[in-house]
């Protein structure tokens, strides 16, 4: 079995399983993105390779990386590892002004950057035509210009594995589950790696049902708004589930079924809501706008939110326990409908053991 | 100094076959010649460029054959001697005025030199050009030597005269491009003056009376070609065989008849005439034989000739064996050789012979291998149009809407190869790229969503391209034409053309800028230099999201072989060992594997790649790609 650009380019690419992640481009002048799609430009006949490696969406032995990122194997199967989760948000308005919701992201990634935690943070930013794509932000102006969502995925690793670095910078990245998967593999890989992966010192991990095609959302975009600029998108918790639209100075609301065609299609199989592999995830509240959930699950994550709560960056709530219970049952619902439609598959990128599956698949949906 | 121009009567010089094309024409006194360069015609026009001077004569490199033919034409009926060449292609632009100059007639003798290559050595196709001299009515000439190849172009004129018709005179690459030792004669410098005779118009409307005239006209072709100094028969009077052949068969089978010693055998009867045939020349050898074989390359023109002569004639002559083509006694593909005719006349006459050991040529291979550098069939060192595929593959993958090239003929149809990665995906005439994409360009309604390209190089855009654009914006077609602007003609050696400000005679020319005229056709135009990847690489992605109508993306940098005559390399290229990657994943060989431009060598000993400095022109192209900036350039 080839374990480099062919075997990606059949498992992966070929069949729509991108998660467009990042973690293989800028490694080699065979791959590209353009316009939020991984391009092969040339056939490699490597028979091992670190975009196989690297790639969230190729073989992974779950247990085994939680192991090399968290020293214990995959036993916290609901939301993954968990030290303890707030609610919070940022209390300088200038992050909640641009926030999605409370503005924790950026807040801690700007106070990261300002403590001298890190020296760079690997962020997402999206240009004029909403396209994604990774950057390196090195002071708090340059968080604020990512901060936001457009619910497309954007090769943010990209920006990691193509620099450029001085060679010293403890590096800071924020990413999407699949990201963070990658990110786990990146490190965990016995390949010679010729990134910086090992000074990545902090992983904020992002809350995720799903992301959009960029072609096909902007398309849609396109042919609703014609060239008026989209300010801002976010989508309304549930029950209500309505995609927000400012366009120019007109605000919309459309339907969420409307956009669901467009889908990733490697979104189905994911098994990850909560960014697992993380030293700290953020997501919404569910029925608390404005606020986010925070679920620390090391103890450098623990430490950056002690630091942003001792210096009055961010306000923190307890979590109330039915919101828990129900963040809960939303990710390992996701999980019970990424193990069925990963039986559809004929090729499984995810090893578990079998007795997690059974429980995970016993778990009582809500 | 002029090779062909030498005022040497009697004198044996070494001529290229194209060479003693061209002295016959001196010596007949020729006055104009124009042509568009095509192999193995080129050098006809090559060296009469350099005659002009010396000879006062007009000589051009014409915008596609049909004008040249309409140049010299123009010659004829002003009372000059003129004279076109062209490929077997050429032939097919120039024949739609061809065959109506044959029922206008013409004034000044009028020669047309077609040289087939058989085979399709250095062609889209494999054609033989005589099928249009019986279409046509005209006579047709074949040198079978290098001392024929002239007295025979001089004998056209006079016959041209006599007739008031134009004569073809058809030769192939191995006559056009050997050389041989030709005696030459007095070389005339006639004093006409030229002069259009208004009371004589040229008209071919009605068709009628002209048809009948030059009916009448080829009758008398017939009888002349009876008493021919250029056919002639070589053997017993009553062989056991009649091989009948033309042009470079003659040398062939004299070749196999002597290898055989059978001399006294097989009647051989080499014609020169070949159409229209010497009926009662050929009548009276057929007479003495049963079986008759044909040696002849391409189609079997002589043979389905003699044979409908025999049809008409058979009560007379009695019944016949036919071998050749039709028969399978000779390949009806491909260039004929002296161990194809060996072999078909040994089975014959039964003779033993021991022909080429089976392994001769994988032998022979073997032992050139050590003297031979490896090349495989793709662009030369420097070579712009590689950089030009390379961003063509990467705009395409990039769109990813499974885009295609239409392509023509030029250096840049390598790019159907590996050297061009395989991007080209249909080759036929000069043009024909952007004529398919004048088509394709409009089939969106048809359901078609793959983004449509077609490429051209300069020279052929000023040939066929231009009607096909002009076309394309007519009927709002959409597509991208890739013009690709090397300044030269450089397949078939690097002629002048309408966009590099010279002539034939290497006089100063205005320069019809490519990019005015695709403006002034309602072309969006850009230009890049293909040199610059990247940018090449933006500019085609931005024009292929542009839906609207002729877009023409100008790829302008000079022909690697031109540029290096005048100048040195523009970059020294060095690999940088340390931070080569070699095989490792980051690199996988990109520059020796995938770009594998020759001047790029892989040291399979270091693992590294190499700048092979006899090779490299320094574009630079390299140090552009390398992933990991191990490829350094810097200005020479």
């Amino acid at each position: 079995m080839n374990r480099g650009l062919k075997g990606l380019e059949s498992k992966v690419l070929d069949q729509g399983q991108c998660a467009a992640c990042g973690a293989c481009l800028s490694l080699c002048p065979y791959l590209r993105s353009w316009k939020g799609r991984a391009v092969k430009l040339h056939d490699c006949d490597l028979s091992e390779g670190r975009c196989f490696s690297f790639c969230p969406r190729t073989e992974v032995d779950l247990d085994a990386l939680h192991r090399s990122v968290f020293g214990k194997g995959y036993e916290d199967i609901e939301t993954g590892p968990v030290r303890r989760v707030v609610m919070a948000r940022a209390l300088a308005p200038e992050f909640r002004d641009k926030a999605q919701n409370g503005g924790v992201v950026s807040a801690l990634m700007a106070l990261a950057l300002d403590e001298g935690r890190i020296q760079a943070a690997i962020l997402t930013e999206r240009d004029s035509e909403l396209l994604p794509h990774g950057r390196i932000a090195k002071i708090r102006e340059e968080v604020l210009t990512c901060a936001g969502s457009s619910y497309v995925t954007g090769y943010a690793l990209e920006a990691l594995n193509r620099g450029p670095w001085q060679g010293q910078e403890r590096i800071g990245v924020v990413g999407l589950p699949c990201q963070v998967l990658a990110l786990a593999r990146m490190k965990a890989s016995p390949l010679e790696k010729r990134t910086p992966v090992d000074r990545v010192d902090l992983v904020v991990g992002l809350f995720c049902t799903w992301a959009l095609d960029y072609r096909a959302f902007a398309a849609f975009l396109k042919s609703r708004f014609g060239v008026k600029p989209i300010r801002k998108l976010d989508i309304t918790p549930p029950p209500e589930r309505l995609l927000r639209v400012t366009a120019g100075d007109e605000f919309h609301q459309i339907p969420l079924d409307e956009i669901r065609a467009f889908i990733r299609p490697s979104c189905q199989v994911c098994l990850d809501m909560t960014s697992e592999f993380s030293d700290l995830s953020v997501g919404t509240v569910e029925g608390a706008e404005g606020w986010n959930t925070v679920i620390v699950r090391t103890e450098k994550g623990d430490d950056l939110l002690r630091l942003a709560e001792s210096k009055s960056v961010l306000e923190t709530r307890a979590y109330p326990e039915d919101k828990w219970t129900h963040l809960k049952e939303a990710s390992v619902l996701k999980k019970q409908r990424g193990l069925n439609a990963l039986k559809d598959m004929p090729e499984k990128y995810v090893t578990l053991p079998q007795k997690m599956i059974h429980a995970l698949m016993k778990e009582v949906a809500p | 100094m002029s090779l062909i121009a030498q005022d040497a009567p009697g004198k044996t010089i070494l001529l290229m076959g194209n060479e003693a094309i061209a002295r016959g024409a001196l010596e007949a006194g020729v006055k104009v010649c124009a042509a568009y360069p095509g192999n193995p015609s080129s050098e006809i026009i090559g060296s009469l460029s350099s005659a002009a001077g010396i000879m006062d004569l007009h000589v051009e490199w014409s915008v596609n054959e049909k004008v040249a033919m309409e140049v010299v034409a123009a010659a004829s009926f002003a009372g000059l001697r003129g004279l076109c060449s062209m490929k077997q292609n050429g032939l097919n632009v120039a024949a739609d005025f061809l065959l109506n100059l044959n029922l206008t007639g013409t004034q000044g003798g009028l020669v047309v030199v077609v040289a087939d290559d058989p085979g399709g050595i250095s062609s889209t196709n494999e054609e033989d050009s005589r099928i249009f001299a019986k279409i046509g009515n005209l006579p047709l000439l074949e040198p079978a030597t290098f001392q024929e190849a002239k007295d025979m172009t001089r004998w056209a004129f006079g016959l041209s005269e006599d007739l008031r018709l134009p004569v073809m005179v058809r030769s192939v690459t191995r006559v056009s491009h050997a050389r041989g030792n030709v005696r030459l004669d007095a070389l005339p410098r006639p004093a006409t003056r030229a002069r259009f005779d208004t009371s004589r118009p040229r008209l071919a409307f009605p068709p009628l009376p002209s048809h009948k005239a030059l009916l009448q006209k080829i009758d008398r072709a017939k009888a002349m070609a009876e008493t021919s100094p250029y056919n002639l028969y070589r053997g017993p009077e009553k062989p056991e065989l009649l091989l009948i052949t033309s042009g470079s068969g003659w040398m062939y089978s004299l070749e196999a008849v002597i290898n055989l010693g059978v001399q006294d055998r097989v009647g051989l009867l080499k014609l020169g005439t070949t159409w229209p045939l010497p009926a009662a020349l050929v009548l009276k050898h057929m007479k003495q034989v049963e079986r008759i074989v044909f040696v002849e390359e391409v189609d079997p023109f002589l043979e389905n000739n003699v044979k409908e002569l025999f049809a008409q004639h058979c009560m007379d002559v009695g019944l016949k064996r036919f071998y050749g083509k039709a028969s399978g006694t000779v390949p009806s593909a491909g260039e004929i050789t002296p161990e194809i005719v060996t072999s078909a006349l040994q089975k014959m006459l039964n003779v033993s012979y021991k022909p080429r050991p089976q392994d001769y040529a994988a032998k022979a291979h073997e032992a050139a291998a050590e003297l031979v550098p490896a090349r495989s069939l793709g662009f030369c060192a420097g070579c712009p149009h590689r950089a030009t595929y390379w961003a063509v593959k990467r705009a395409l993958a990039l769109d990813g809407r499974e885009g295609f090239v239409l392509g023509d003929i030029g250096c840049y149809s390598l790019g159907m190869g590996p050297s061009g990665f395989s991007q080209m995906k249909t080759l036929h005439a000069m043009g024909s790229g952007a004529g398919l994409a004048a088509g394709f360009g409009q089939f969106e309604r048809f359901g078609l969503s793959q983004p449509v390209l077609a490429v051209c190089g300069d020279s052929t855009f000023y040939h066929a391209a231009m009607p096909a654009l002009v076309n394309a914006r007519y009927n709002g077609s959409n597509f991208v034409l890739l013009l690709l602007d090397n300044s030269a003609t450089a397949m078939t050696g690097f002629q002048p053309h309408p966009g590099t400000g010279r002539t034939a005679t290497g006089k100063e020319a205005p320069v019809l800028d490519l990019k005015g005229i695709c403006e002034s056709l309602g072309a969006k135009v850009k230009v890049a230099d293909p040199f610059d990847v990247a940018g090449t690489t933006e500019a085609m992605l931005e024009l292929l999201e542009d839906k609207e109508g002729v877009k023409v993306l100008i790829l302008k940098r000079e022909c690697a072989l031109v540029r290096s005559k005048r100048q040195k390399k523009l970059f020294q290229v060095e690999v940088n060992k340390e931070r080569c990657l070699g095989e490792t994943c980051g690199c996988n060989r990109l520059c020796t594997r995938v770009f594998k431009c020759p001047g790029l060598y892989w040291d399979r000993a270091t693992g590294k790649a190499g700048i092979d400095e006899a090779i490299c022109t320094g574009c630079g192209v390299c140090a552009e790609i390398c992933p990991a900036s191990a490829i350094r350039k810097e200005v020479a």
